[in-house]
């Protein structure tokens, strides 16, 4: 029986594949998919494999490229600010998508509370507002608001005898305001995320809790988070990838410093190329970095076999 | 799923390509006024608005030039690093301009890889030249020389001079400082202004930069950041056109580092000092434009700033009595830094002799004169800067932007190697931390700087 059904099955479907009615949609499909295709390879795919080339090569733009082998490589791991602006772009992340995460959770608990819908909706857009700013413009903005001698925070903060802080000319007070601007910018797509995840979850489940006396505590804990725990997969994935990926906000606010305090691999990877012309050294950065991001992620789905809960 | 014919497939594609060949133009850029015109191509810092206020430059150099079509590309960034990497990949595209404006920022970078000597052409129109080398101080000049060749021709200049509010100094009981006033008395000052005023008021305000940022204070201690020499050469230059002034040499060469000398110590001891007693502000990294509201809202009492700042604070309403300009105080000495701006020509460029047409009449009486119709930076010829700050708009001190020259003639251009973006980060990033952790830490700081300096000049 089965002998015949898997030899007839094949059969059947290349018979059906040949037919014009079949040929005719995935002729369609690729004909959509094509721009998309074309732009991805052209934008994103070609550029990858041209500076995993680069990183391999001496250029400055003006001269002709020269090849170093491994010799940018060897530079980085020989360049204190490369290897700080590394160590502080992983401690970044790891702060970072922690308060990220636990804000956006947070909120989009609060958020689905009950309330008023206008309220909820209030809530919703005010709190996904940030993530359409420019990061630029907020960051020039929290400069000023930051600023030492006449910043409005130390104003604030004077009105109940706190002395001027140094925000921004401090290794501590520098990365505090880091990540509080890119916190602030950036948990709005990660709340969004929450807040769906967390209306895909059955009213009946939390009644049948309900009924067995698990209070809202428990029901968070053990209901909850295990059911929003894809969504969770997901938003930490993003997270750790864009906060891996920071630039603006350290280098309008502080351009890295004091000193290399909040220099980030980007900005050392834009300062290579851009500032400096080192266009292979850059590269290299950037080989590294997506290596990182890679490992990082792929981390992170080995272990959401134990964590993540499909229902 | 929807059944398409081939029919309808066949006519999607066809109605695909018609649309991207109608659109051509627009894809490969070619619909943007200018491009792919024979014209002399000049690309400057600035806006769009800057570009357009080029526009009688261009109307006038025509009229001389009527062959000679001119395309004013503007190019914005944040600094000038910005500018000339975004030159530099529009030559990686394939498409450099012929002319650019350059500043001292990055006058040795152009000169080193991009730009054209314009020796030759200076020596064919000596005669032509003499009378703008006349009008011109030779500071200025030399400044623009690299390796015993000229590259550029100023045509606007800013010396870091001190700027003040009048109401503070007198608030505190100053008179105008002497123009050789010293260190302890830029101190007294300051204190003076502080003890005079509330608490969101700063004697002294400044920048993490490298103009007006830490190098005025490592000038006039008769210091720097980098060893500063000479190159060889340039005779050819100064024999012809200042041969009454001693030979210059061939422009200026900053190769190694010296942050840790002990006039720097000094001068960064004297910045941690002023931090430390609150009479300056701790640097934040930024641009002018911070500056001019705060000086001119009356909260700031002095900084440091150049002839560029006297349209800035008339157009924010600044009146000429509420401020005045003076030289920064003396330490070792008072030699004060300056920067300076030109057009270079393209090594690249076609038009080379058409570019030379383009320089020479930028810094004509008549080009510079309609280039700069506002008080908005010095003017290296001293007969238009007179011109320009004398119609009543700046200082009542205005002589002091071109006295800075006359009067303290080792005056010279801030320290800005091939490598500038990188000795400039280096700089930048220790000045926080060298002035900021007690007087224990300056020297820490430098220490920093000095091997930052030195992995930035030994390059890659």
């Amino acid at each position: 029986m089965s002998t015949t059904s898997s030899t007839q099955a094949p059969a059947a479907s290349d018979s059906v594949a040949r037919s014009g009615a079949t040929r005719r949609p995935r002729l369609l499909i690729s004909l959509f998919l094509a721009p998309t295709v074309i732009g991805l390879a052209l934008f994103s795919f070609l550029p990858i494999v041209a500076s995993v080339v680069l990183a391999f090569f001496r250029w400055d733009i003006i001269t002709s490229p020269e090849f170093v082998g491994l010799d940018n490589f060897a530079r980085l791991a020989s360049n204190p600010t490369v290897r700080v602006s590394f160590l502080n772009t992983i401690g970044f992340v790891a702060t970072a998508v922690v308060v990220q995460l636990a804000v956006a959770l947070l909120l989009a608990i609060l958020v689905q509370s009950k309330m008023p819908n206008w309220l909820r909706t209030f809530f919703r857009s005010t709190l996904f507002f940030p993530l359409i700013l420019s990061a630029a413009s907020v960051s020039l903005i929290m400069a000023y608001l930051f600023n030492q001698e006449f910043g409005l925070v130390n104003e604030v903060l004077g009105w109940i005898g706190i002395a001027k802080v140094g925000w921004l000319t401090t290794g501590f007070g520098a990365k505090v305001v880091v990540l509080l601007v890119y916190v602030w910018q950036n948990f709005g797509f990660t709340f969004l995320l929450f807040i769906g995840g967390i209306a895909a979850i059955p009213k009946e489940v939390y009644e049948a809790a309900s009924i067995d006396g698990a209070t809202g505590w428990k029901q968070f804990w053990q209901l909850t988070l295990p059911l929003i725990s894809p969504t969770m997969l997901v938003a930490s994935v993003m997270a750790i990838i864009n906060a891996l990926q920071i630039f603006d906000q350290p280098w309008v606010l502080t351009r890295g410093g004091p000193g290399d305090e909040t220099r980030t691999a980007v900005m050392v990877i834009y300062e290579s190329a851009f500032r400096q012309l080192d266009f292979g050294g850059a590269s290299a950065i950037g080989v590294v970095l997506t290596l990182l991001i890679m490992l990082v992620t792929a981390i992170q789905f080995q272990l959401s076999k134990r964590f993540v809960f499909y229902g | 799923m929807v059944d398409i014919s081939r029919r309808a497939v066949v006519g999607l594609l066809g109605l695909g390509v018609a649309g991207t060949a109608i659109s051509w133009p627009r894809l490969t850029g070619r619909d943007i006024p200018g491009r792919g015109d024979d014209a002399l191509t000049v690309a400057l810092f600035g806006t769009q608005q800057d570009a357009a206020a080029r526009q009688a430059l261009v109307e006038g150099f025509q009229k001389k030039h009527p062959d000679v079509a001119v395309r004013i590309v503007a190019i914005q960034g944040q600094d000038w690093s910005e500018y000339f990497a975004k030159i530099l990949t529009m030559i990686a595209a394939g498409s450099p301009p012929d002319v650019v404006t350059v500043a001292t920022e990055g006058t040795q970078l152009f000169a080193s890889r991009l730009a054209h000597p314009i020796d030759e052409y200076v020596q064919r129109d000596a005669d032509e030249m003499q009378e703008y080398f006349d009008d011109v101080h030779p500071a200025l000049i030399e400044s623009f020389m690299y390796k015993g060749s000229l590259f550029q021709l100023p045509d606007n200049f800013n010396a870091a001079n001190v700027f003040y509010n009048t109401t503070a100094l007198e608030r505190s009981g100053f008179e105008r400082p002497a123009d050789d006033w010293s260190l302890e008395d830029f101190f007294s000052v300051a204190r003076g202004m502080k003890s005079g005023a509330d608490g969101r008021f700063l004697p002294y305000f400044w920048n993490n930069r490298l103009w007006g940022g830490v190098v005025p204070w490592l000038y006039v201690n008769k210091t720097s950041f980098l060893t500063e020499e000479k190159a060889s050469g340039g005779d050819w230059f100064w024999n012809r056109f200042y041969p009454s002034e001693a030979p210059r040499g061939g422009g200026y060469l900053w190769e190694r580092a010296d942050a840790l000398n002990d006039r720097a110590v000094e001068s960064f001891e004297v910045l941690q000092q002023m931090v430390s007693e609150g009479i300056a502000a701790n640097p934040a990294q930024g641009g002018g434009n911070e500056l001019v509201a705060l000086f001119s809202s009356g909260q700031v009492g002095m900084t440091p700033a150049g002839g560029f700042w006297v349209k800035g604070l008339h157009d924010a309403g600044v009146a000429n009595d509420d401020y005045d300009v003076t030289f920064f105080p003396r330490m070792a000495g008072q030699r004060h830094q300056f920067g300076a701006g030109g057009y270079a020509i393209m090594q690249t460029s076609e038009r080379k002799d058409e570019a030379w047409e383009w320089l020479k009449y930028c810094v004509s009486m008549e080009g510079m004169a309609i280039a700069h119709p506002q008080p908005d930076s010095s003017l290296p010829r001293r007969s238009l800067n007179t011109k320009l700050y004398g119609a009543g708009t700046g200082p009542a001190h205005w002589q002091v932007f071109y006295d800075t020259l006359d009067k303290f003639p080792d005056t010279g251009p801030m320290p800005a190697p091939p490598q500038q973006a990188a000795v400039e980060s280096a700089l930048i990033k220790n000045v926080v931390g060298a002035i900021t952790n007690g007087p224990g830490g300056v020297r820490r700081g430098l220490e920093n700087m000095q091997r930052d300096l030195e992995l930035a000049l030994k390059g890659r």
